[in-house]
């Protein structure tokens, strides 16, 4: 009866969201099998496993220790494989976060097993069988795994979280004292200076237009995509008028945007701006005109004055992501 | 400074995809297949420290089937002295497989840096490059943005949702390129001329057996109609729950 | 204003910048033969060389090695590469002797054909002109055409450099030493980026031009070398969909009349690429008077005809383009294409025959009829163009000279509108170009008065029609947002003449706004339209514009 192993992610001594929609997925495949989920969480000494049986562990392993308070790569991944090797795992579940796009392969190449990245959909149905998006999002592979154990990231939000009511165990473990000295030493987390992306290669575009009305309103925008962390776009009215610089323009010249969400802020969406964006994810519109043809591709749409919506969505958002 | 840069022939992005009949892979006919766009940071990098050291050799390498080359003479015409074809017809979707292939080459080859592009534009593993130096025990940075190599010492900055990890590392040392990395050359005419004379080693090699079976390629779903959350500031809640829990985006 | 000539308005072609007189230079590049663009013309040349340099080293060898560059300013082969296209094989057969039709890369032969008069309601089949039957030849596509002719050429040892503009012509005396490409990596204001990238200076002892329709290099040789034709050369502007089919088109179809006005010459075609994959377009003169013709939106609104819509509604719009067509015909070929050191072919210089709708294999013979010249010229060491001058034999001994000669008028009736001009040409087709047989003198098209004319009202669907800015989308113009401008136009130019310039142009480069013209350049497809009649066209970084995959 093989368990699952998920691991957890932490910043500051706090567990992630993803880290819930890990557990998730891990009692997809446990109760699928009639194993355990067990969660292995790592960081600093303050790091606790506790409340984490109402997501759905069965045992929570907790590894509290200074010099796995950061992501440590090589500390990380010999931690993980030890566990691994320490129980009978059929898969090890991580989040395809920065930290679980790193980790993943790293286990996986110890292991000497498969790795499934970047999965957006799992079930267990004579053997594990994934989804995960390939080509830009614009095909979806289904695999089925043929080996055990296997490595698995998760897309974030791809699974959403279990809300339960079950107590888990929580254990201490330990750092793998193999590699107590890493090489590769991860030694801060700072904040990144603004720094341009470009608007056809950012996840996330917040763009402006005309109806912000003076060029000092894009602030809000800017304040928005700081909330969010996206790449500031522009329309093409505005960028004419000069109130923003070229190369954030949307739209002329044929060329697309495909984020996986896209802001578009007191834009009409002219023809112009649609053929940049439209192939974008997610579009939400936020205009006072209900009529706007910019509605007519949204996904999600707010009508009103935008001077009052825009700085609401901000601080929302804003509160989300420090929890 | 040694250096080696593992590419990938793949799509274009711009690339309509259509799924070929076997259900399982894309139709090819009026495809345009580049030099992975990572990739090209990666040997844009590995040019600069050769460059900045004066001497050296950036050998670039692959794995894939014999129309690879081109993407080889891609990064030629670059600038990169040599380069190696691990060819095979085969096609993994586990990223192991091909990883072991190419740290079974690279492995004594002396290398003081492997650099890699974070991800491959048409799989998106994002694995290939970490796992090549878990398998030649290296250390290992990825998805970097920013680097600095000082003598044997160096200074990653790799980006992460919400912030920066400054990471040190001694070499030798692998690498994958995150977009942002540096601003890769355009080939000069010259260079693509000497590229056909730069030598391109093609070696046969048998793809290990991965552990993931490919059942189907699909196309993704149609997108649905789009709705109005509601009016004015009250309707924020509503939107950040349709893109949290309906649209998956947030 | 109710009436302008174009021309009026239209900067010169700036021979100083196209025609350099200072040495190359010293980092140049050095080959033996270089063929500026890469399409049929171009490279059925390079192959054509190549073949006869092989086997010249298998006999006696006296010739050594011959360097053969094929320079494309696409980023890829066949990216800037448009035509209908239903193609004469003749010239591949001749290319690859050893090859069958099946061999080449044909997608269907043409069984059926069918030509209709269109009124708004109704189509009336009418006979399909002798002139356009079309037994025989095979439905391709241009793009796989070039791709295929540059895996042979590369297979022979031809060197293709695609993202290689040439800017100008190197010069000594009247002898052309070479090109000069573009440079890389420049912004908006002509400064140098990070990853700038210098031009080069590429030297031949033959160089052949090959560029294409309205080709900026030959046009700037023709007037530095003064060589005009009897008429000056016109064109029209072809703008074509790829459409995926609802329902399976078997047949070639072709139509005349709507929606195009009376005094415009031109007509559609569709073409099954594959049984539901349709190759649909428009041509229309660039000389008709009407200053609001916009011949992408009269595609749009063709679209709308049932002919057509019974096919494409339900369907999907693949891939957009456009190019310009010379149509001059033989009047306008110039005197001689050939000179010191150059030789130029195909479109470039006008080897088209309008009434059979065909350009293709008149490029492709020229290059292979140029590739025999060079090789005998560099046989006897002697690259002048008295020597070169065997190529304008060569074309003028040919079925190019005789198809275009029997059709020489055909076009050119058309002058006076759609029914006198339908008269006279049928009658010309009749007799074999023996009625009406001299020369009728034409315009450029630069010198046509324009008028206030019909204007198209269509409010595009975003499916089965579509927009300007929607199209170039899908032309997958992947231009750099900011590259340099490289469209020259005249300095305040009327509102009337800029708005007139935002109907020729089918990619929404230029707009009427509040302080006049603008220019959107990068939305640009390099079809040439506005060279023709206004602001003028110059090459920008290699691999802009747009990347067409089976146009």
């Amino acid at each position: 009866m093989a368990d699952i192993l998920v691991v957890l992610e932490q910043r500051d001594g706090v567990l992630k969201r993803v880290s819930h929609e890990v557990l998730a997925a891990g009692r997809v495949l446990a109760d699928a099998s009639g194993g355990q989920v067990h969660a292995l969480a790592i960081g600093g000494p303050d790091l606790s496993g506790d409340g984490l049986g109402a997501f759905g562990a069965d045992r929570v392993v907790v590894v509290g220790d200074d010099a796995v308070k950061l992501y440590q790569p090589e500390l990380y991944s010999a931690t993980v494989t030890d566990q691994v090797q320490s129980g009978e795992y059929s898969a090890v579940i991580l989040s395809a976060t920065a930290m679980g796009r790193d980790l993943g392969p790293r286990v996986a190449a110890k292991l000497d097993c498969p790795l499934a990245a970047d999965v957006t959909e799992l079930s267990s149905d004579d053997g594990i069988v994934v989804k995960r998006p390939a080509y830009s999002g614009k095909a979806i592979y289904t695999l089925r795994v043929t080996s055990s154990p296997v490595v698995i990231a998760v897309r974030p939000n791809a699974v959403a979280p279990i809300d339960g009511s079950q107590a888990g165990i929580v254990d201490t473990g330990q750092v793998a004292s193999a590699v107590r000295a890493a090489r590769a030493v991860t030694k801060a987390i700072k904040q990144p200076e603004r720094h341009a992306v470009d608007v056809t290669e950012a996840a996330i575009v917040v763009s402006g237009g005309r109806g912000l009305k003076e060029p000092e309103h894009f602030s809000l925008i800017e304040d928005l995509a700081g909330a969010v962390g996206a790449a500031v776009g522009a329309s093409r009215a505005v960028v004419d008028a000069g109130w923003r610089p070229h190369s954030e323009q949307v739209g002329q010249t044929g060329k697309t945007v495909s984020p996986n969400l896209y802001f578009a802020v007191g834009i009409s969406g002219a023809v112009q701006h649609l053929a940049g964006m439209r192939t974008a994810k997610v579009i939400v519109a936020i205009n006072k005109d209900p009529d706007a043809p910019i509605f007519k591709v949204a996904d999600y749409g707010i009508v009103g004055d935008l001077f009052e919506i825009v700085p609401r969505l901000a601080d929302e958002i804003r509160k989300i992501k420090e929890n | 400074m040694k250096i080696a840069v593992c590419v990938k022939r793949t799509p274009d992005t711009e690339t309509r995809i259509k799924i070929a009949s076997d259900g399982k892979s894309i139709d090819e006919a009026g495809v345009k297949f580049v030099l992975n766009p990572y990739d090209e940071y990666a040997v844009e990098e590995a040019l600069k420290l050769k460059e900045a050291a004066g001497s050296g050799e950036v050998v670039v390498v692959s794995v894939g089937a014999a129309s690879a080359q081109e993407t080889i003479r891609n990064a030629l015409a670059m600038g990169a002295d040599r380069g190696v074809l691990l060819k095979t017809d085969a096609v993994s979707l586990d990223p192991l497989p091909t990883a072991k292939l190419l740290a079974g080459e690279l492995k004594s080859g002396e290398y003081d840096l492997i650099f890699f592009g974070k991800l491959a534009i048409d799989d998106y593993s994002h694995a290939v490059g970490a796992m090549v130096a878990e398998l030649l025990g290296m250390p290992a940075v990825s998805s970097v943005s920013d680097l600095t190599v000082d003598g044997s010492v160096g200074t990653a900055e790799r980006e992460i949702e919400g912030g920066v990890e400054v990471v040190e590392f001694p070499l030798p040392a692998a690498v994958t390129a995150e977009k942002g990395l540096n601003e890769p050359r355009y080939p000069a005419l010259r260079g693509i001329m000497m590229a056909k004379k730069k030598p391109l080693d093609v070696k046969d090699v048998t793809l290990p057996e991965g552990g993931l079976e490919l059942v189907a390629l699909t196309l993704p779903p149609q997108r649905q109609e789009g709705r109005i959350v509601g009016e004015g500031p009250d309707a924020v809640p509503a939107l950040i729950d349709a893109l949290r829990n309906e649209a998956k985006v947030l | 204003m109710s009436q302008f000539v174009p021309a009026d308005y239209q900067p010169k072609l700036p021979l100083d910048r196209l025609i350099l007189t200072d040495p190359p230079s010293e980092e140049r590049i050095e080959m033996d033969v270089l063929f500026v663009g890469g399409g049929p013309a171009g490279l059925a040349g390079a192959i054509e060389l190549a073949k006869l340099v092989r086997a010249d080293n298998e006999q006696d060898g006296s010739l050594g090695t011959v360097s053969i560059g094929v320079l494309e300013k696409a980023g890829a082969l066949g990216e800037h590469s448009l035509s209908g296209a239903v193609v004469n094989p003749r010239a591949l057969r001749e290319l690859f002797p050893g090859l069958s039709d099946a061999d080449f890369p044909f997608t269907t032969a043409v069984t059926k054909e069918s030509v209709y008069l269109l009124s708004d309601r109704s189509a009336t089949r009418v006979p399909t002109p002798p002139s356009m039957k079309n037994h025989g030849n095979y439905i391709a596509s241009i793009c796989e055409i070039v791709r295929w002719l540059g895996e042979k050429a590369e297979g022979l040892g031809v060197d293709i450099f695609p993202g290689f503009p040439a800017e100008a012509l190197l010069t000594e005396g009247d002898r052309v030493l070479g090109v000069r490409t573009v440079a890389t990596g420049r912004d908006r204001d002509g400064s140098e980026l990070s990853n700038f990238m210098p031009q080069a200076d590429v030297t031949a002892k033959v160089t052949a031009l090959a560029e294409g329709t309205r080709g900026l290099l030959s046009q700037a040789y023709c007037e530095w070398q003064n060589l005009t034709g009897e008429n000056p050369q016109i064109f029209a502007l072809g703008v074509k969909e790829l459409w995926e089919l609802s329902r399976p088109l078997d047949q070639v179809i072709h139509t005349m009349g709507w929606p195009l006005p009376k005094n415009a010459f031109g007509g559609s075609f569709f073409y099954p690429l594959e049984p539901t994959v349709g190759a649909l377009g428009l041509v229309v003169g660039l000389d008709a008077p009407g200053r609001s013709l916009d011949v992408h939106e009269l595609l749009q609104a063709l679209k709308t005809h049932r002919v057509f819509r019974e096919y494409l509604e339900g369907g999907e719009l693949i891939e957009w383009g456009a190019k310009t067509i010379p149509e001059g015909g033989f009047y306008a070929l110039p005197p001689r294409r050939s000179g010191d050191g150059v030789v130029m072919l195909g479109d470039s210089v006008g080897f088209v025959d309008v009434p059979s709708l065909k350009g293709i294999h008149y490029a492709m013979q020229s290059g292979i009829f140029a590739a025999r010249a060079i090789f005998s010229a560099l046989k006897v060491d002697d690259t002048s163009g008295s020597t070169l001058g065997a190529y304008d034999r060569m074309v003028d001994a040919s079925f190019i000279k005789d198809d275009l000669y029997r059709t020489r008028n055909v076009r050119l009736a058309y002058k006076d509108g759609f029914y006198k001009g339908s008269v006279k040409a049928g009658l010309m087709t009749i007799t074999g170009g023996r009625m009406f047989g001299n020369r009728i003198d034409m315009h450029r098209d630069a010198d046509v008065p324009r008028d206030v004319g019909e204007k198209t009202d269509l409010i595009p669907d975003g499916k089965l029609t579509v927009s300007k800015v929607d199209a170039v989308f899908k032309s997958a113009n992947a231009t750099r947002d900011n590259i340099p401008p490289h469209l020259i136009a005249a300095a305040d130019v009327p509102a009337e003449v800029a708005e007139f310039y935002t109907h020729v142009c089918p990619a929404g480069v230029y707009e009427v706004a509040d302080d006049g013209l603008r220019i959107n350049a990068p939305n640009c497809v390099d079809c040439k339209a506005t060279d023709v009649v206004g602001p003028r066209w110059m090459p920008r970084e290699g691999g802009s514009g747009p990347a067409y995959k089976r146009m």
